[in-house]
């Protein structure tokens, strides 16, 4: 049998700095990713932060990849921070920068198939010279320990034995589950995300947002664009995408289910979200079917080759990079000449093929993930004999009010476990006592485990000032009496230490409601909004075509199980699978499995495991 | 322990994959429109070699006999097996050549190889040309173990031999793989169904480096390629092109098309209608069935 020392399972952005960090150390570790590539599993909404706590130390992007910064792997970074309130078409809008830059050096927006391409080359050279490196296509399947051996079984490779584990496998950790290390998260304790990725070219993207090469956006929505649930909707500006997408508890959404991408439609037809994500979309002209079918068929393909052309070539245009590149590299003239072919290719498509210019939005990929809420699922003691759980397999995801995060706290967590890791290795102790529970105290020390307890008043205090021009009657009865203490200094102080006292979690329940996520925004919105109008309807595709857009490498082996195809809970999973997995038959329900996106929303009753290597999902965004 | 020295001989073939191959109007094929690449079999070899390289790091050497747009082919297979050496053998009197004449151009070319050669692999056959003699009659020019067919194979670096395994048709009844052992250098034509695996995580990981370094070399091929002409192989002048050539190709005739018997329907509407008619179809044609 090979022996490895470290066998990292999940290759997202903590597996990746695990391995990364690891390697600079001048340790061995081979890193197990299921997807075909690195990346083509990781979905994230998102943002990654990089933080300067006021006490304690955390690991960041730029500490663990010395090149983040200059490569600037990233998509954009966020200079802008607003919270919108909606109704109808009314909008309320606070500007939050100041919360988002709260002990923040920098918050960028990320696409993770792209992002943890280029971890992977990083961690990859420095894992090499170890003798270690990165193995893609391939699902761990079991654990187990014989003969003072820890071995990994996969299904595609032979066993392999190492020293320590370090599992980075996801919310859905199936390490966590076949060694009982924590349970499957409830409901409860878990977001359901869903996202599509909306193309605009760059150059309008900066106009329309008013913001330079390297400014960014973010956008947040209350309101009634959450169909009353509780949870909220977001838009991030990317390169030349936008990151649109709705975040809600599961529970709320068990309670009164919704289609998820209902959810998402619900934002996309919002005004002023309709309004952000125009743009000009070429329609296909009717072919007159008199013609001969040879003539009808060589007239569609040359129009879709004209799309394609008219479309990568504006893309370029409207990018400063790309057309000084193309310039450079003498493809054009100069950026009139491109203008002018354009425009010419435009003129040839609406005269000779009678196609129509339309405003609309351009949707490149629908994607679905469960997000574990820190505060009421964090793993107590993240470890597990010799493995050690980080990000997400250990439920370490943020929310705080609008602060969410959870890429910074997995590369976070994995730092610390690989740093445990190297310590273990270089005594050759693995045992719970020296390795797991030094892990879990420095993971307990982490100022993201701080901020997963204990209100910071100081930041709350950013909050209530963001807000001070909301009148205090629209914070009803309820909230009146809060909001007045928490407005002054010194009742702030004791309040928040009060209630850091009683326990963060006793009073969740009580600012995580309706009320907060919706009826007071929607009051806000009708009665201080502005009102916005959109100059078109987006066409929004069904799900099935989502769907259909999506890569699937369909595994034949059915990867999930039902249990109970009768229980209230999978009744339910026919509306809440984000991609219509589920259908109602005559003897309960029934997975078609074919769709799955390996959420994880049916998991709580069912037998799940992610498809075998290279098979399942394969996203291109992410 | 010696380093494994493995040559591959590939061909440079019209893409016949839909989309990029362009006829004539009699039927032939417009060589001049039709994009050329690496031959489908000749693929299937190159992918055969590295597995070598990822077992045992093998050095592997890749050579071709044809014109010099063959470079490009060249590359193409460096970039899929991280080859060390490329070699082009190119020179106008090579032009009619017949399997035989290629033959011993190819034996010439790879007695001029970096290194002496423990395994020679080359495709099952060609697509354009389908006799399959081209890899036979170099081995035997070589005098060299000649492997056919073979789906499957180990190298032992210490003992030099190794193991193949064959499928051998056995037209109209059934198949079987046969096992062999041979002492190296052996000649391998490789089967289609070949599938070179990687079952190991050490071996995962050489795939990887090796991938990565092909990818740096085959961007800066030109550093591994050596083209030679005739005199410079020492090909004998009476045994290459049209004078070495016993056989002539003096006509290609086109099979005659068979009367299509199926019944084709367009079938128009909206989706569901659409749905709907051939969901009334198959009820129909289904009723006439019957289901033993």
């Amino acid at each position: 049998m090979e022996k490895y020392d470290v066998a990292i399972i999940g290759g997202g952005s903590a597996g990746l700095a695990a391995l990364k960090r690891l390697s600079t150390l001048g340790k061995q570790a081979v890193l197990f990713e299921a997807g075909e590539k690195i990346g083509s599993k990781n979905i994230s909404g998102g943002i990654l932060y990089s933080k300067k706590p006021k006490k304690g130390k955390t690991h960041n992007v730029e500490d663990i990849y010395e090149n983040f910064l200059t490569d600037k792997p990233y998509e954009r970074r966020i200079t802008k921070y607003v919270l919108h309130a909606t109704s109808k078409d009314k909008v309320f809008s606070i500007d939050l920068t100041a919360a988002h830059e709260y002990e923040a050096n920098f918050g960028c927006s990320v696409l993770m198939n792209k992002l943890n391409q280029w971890f992977l080359q990083q961690a990859q050279e420095a894992a090499e010279k170890q003798g270690g490196g990165i193995v893609s296509g391939v699902h761990v399947k079991d654990i187990r320990w014989e003969a003072g051996q820890t071995i990994v079984q996969t299904n595609e490779l032979d066993e392999v034995a190492v020293k320590a584990i370090i599992a980075a496998d996801g919310v859905n950790s199936e390490i966590a589950y076949m060694t009982g290390a924590r349970q499957k998260f409830s409901p409860s304790q878990l977001y359901q995300g869903v996202k599509v990725v909306v193309k605009l070219p760059e150059g309008i993207m900066n106009e329309r947002f008013s913001m330079g090469e390297d400014e960014g956006a973010a956008h947040l929505f209350a309101g009634d664009v959450t169909l009353d649930h509780i949870g909220g909707g977001f838009l991030y500006t990317n390169r030349d995408t936008l990151s649109v997408g709705a975040v809600y508890h599961l529970d709320s959404l068990l309670e009164t289910p919704v289609e998820p991408y209902e959810l998402v439609n619900a934002l996309l037809r919002n005004p002023m979200v309709s309004d952000l994500i125009r743009d000009e979309v070429p329609v296909r002209g009717e072919i007159d079917k008199n013609l001969a079918k040879e003539e009808q068929m060589r007239i569609r393909f040359a129009v879709t080759k004209m799309i394609k052309t008219w479309t990568e070539m504006r893309e370029a245009y409207h990018s400063k990079s790309e057309r000084d590149r193309l310039v450079r590299e003498g493809k054009y003239a100069s950026p009139e000449e491109m203008e002018a072919q354009l425009s010419s290719i435009r003129d040839q498509m609406t005269t000779k093929y009678g196609m129509k210019f339309e405003t609309d939005y351009v949707e490149a990929e629908y994607s679905a993930k469960l997000v574990p809420d820190g505060k009421r699922c964090r793993m107590e003691r993240p470890y597990f004999k010799n493995i050690l759980f980080s990000g997400d397999a250990a439920g370490r995801g943020i929310f705080v009010g609008p602060r969410i995060e959870g890429l910074n706290v997995g590369i976070d967590d994995a730092v610390r476990a690989a740093d445990a890791v190297a310590r273990a290795l270089d005594k050759d102790n693995f045992d719970e006592s020296y390795l797991g529970q030094y892990y879990s105290q420095s993971v307990g020390e982490s100022p993201y485990t701080h901020d997963l307890k204990s209100i910071d008043k100081d930041y709350l205090k950013i909050f209530l000032d963001a807000a001070k021009d909301v009148p205090k009657d629209i914070i009803n009865s309820k909230y009146g009496m809060v909001v007045k203490m928490m407005s002054s200094k010194t009742l702030r102080s004791f309040a928040v230490g009060f209630a850091n006292i009683l326990g963060y979690e006793k009073i969740l329940p009580v600012i995580e409601t309706v009320e907060t996520y919706v009826k007071v925004p929607t009051e806000l919105a009708e009665r201080l909004g502005k009102s916005v109008s959109a100059s078109y309807t987006p066409t929004i595709p069904s799900i099935a075509q989502r769907v259909a857009k999506l890569k699937f490498n369909d595994d034949s082996i059915p990867h999930i199980r039902v249990l109970k195809p009768t229980s209230e809970f999978m009744k339910k999973m026919t509306i809440l699978c984000p991609t219509r997995c589920y259908l109602m038959e005559k003897n309960g329900v029934m997975i078609q499995h074919e769709g799955c996106v390996e959420c994880g929303t049916c998991a709580e009753e069912t037998e799940w495991s992610h498809p075998r290597g290279e098979k399942g999902i394969n996203y291109q965004f992410g | 322990m010696d380093a494994i020295n493995v040559a591959v001989i590939v061909k440079l073939e019209p893409d016949f994959s839909e989309g990029n191959v362009s006829y004539n109007p009699d039927g032939t094929l417009n060589r001049a429109e039709t994009k050329n690449i690496l031959g489908p079999h000749s693929a299937i070899a190159v992918n055969a070699a590295f597995y070598a390289k990822v077992k045992h790091g093998a050095r592997i050497s890749i050579g071709t006999m044809g014109p010099p747009v063959a470079e490009s082919m060249l590359q193409y297979s460096q970039l899929i097996s991280d080859a060390d050496e490329l070699y082009l053998y190119s020179d106008r009197i090579f032009a009619g050549a017949d399997t035989l004449a290629t033959a011993e151009v190819l034996k010439s070319g790879i007695l001029k190889m970096q290194g002496k050669m423990d395994i020679v692999f080359s495709g099952h056959r060609a697509s354009d040309g389908e006799t399959g003699q081209t890899g036979p009659q170099t081995a035997w020019k070589l005098g060299m173990t000649f492997l056919g067919n073979v789906i499957d194979y180990e190298i032992d670096p210490e003992s030099r031999t190794i193991r193949a395994k064959r499928l051998v048709r056995l037209q109209g009844i059934y198949d079987v793989v046969e096992e062999v052992e041979a002492p190296l250098p052996v000649f391998i034509a490789i089967d289609p169904s070949y599938k070179p695996k990687f079952n190991t995580v050490s071996q995962r990981l050489a795939y990887e480096k090796y991938q990565k370094e092909a990818r740096h070399r085959a961007q800066d091929f030109k550093q591994y390629f050596k083209l030679f002409n005739a005199a410079q192989i020492e090909a004998d002048p009476k045994l290459i092109g049209i004078s070495g050539s016993p056989t002539i190709v003096y006509k290609v005739e086109r099979i005659p098309k068979g009367k299509a018997t199926r019944q084709a329907e367009i079938i128009d509407g909206s989706d569901q209608e659409q749905i709907r008619k051939i969901v009334a179809k198959m009820r129909q044609s289904l009723s006439t069935m019957v289901i033993k």
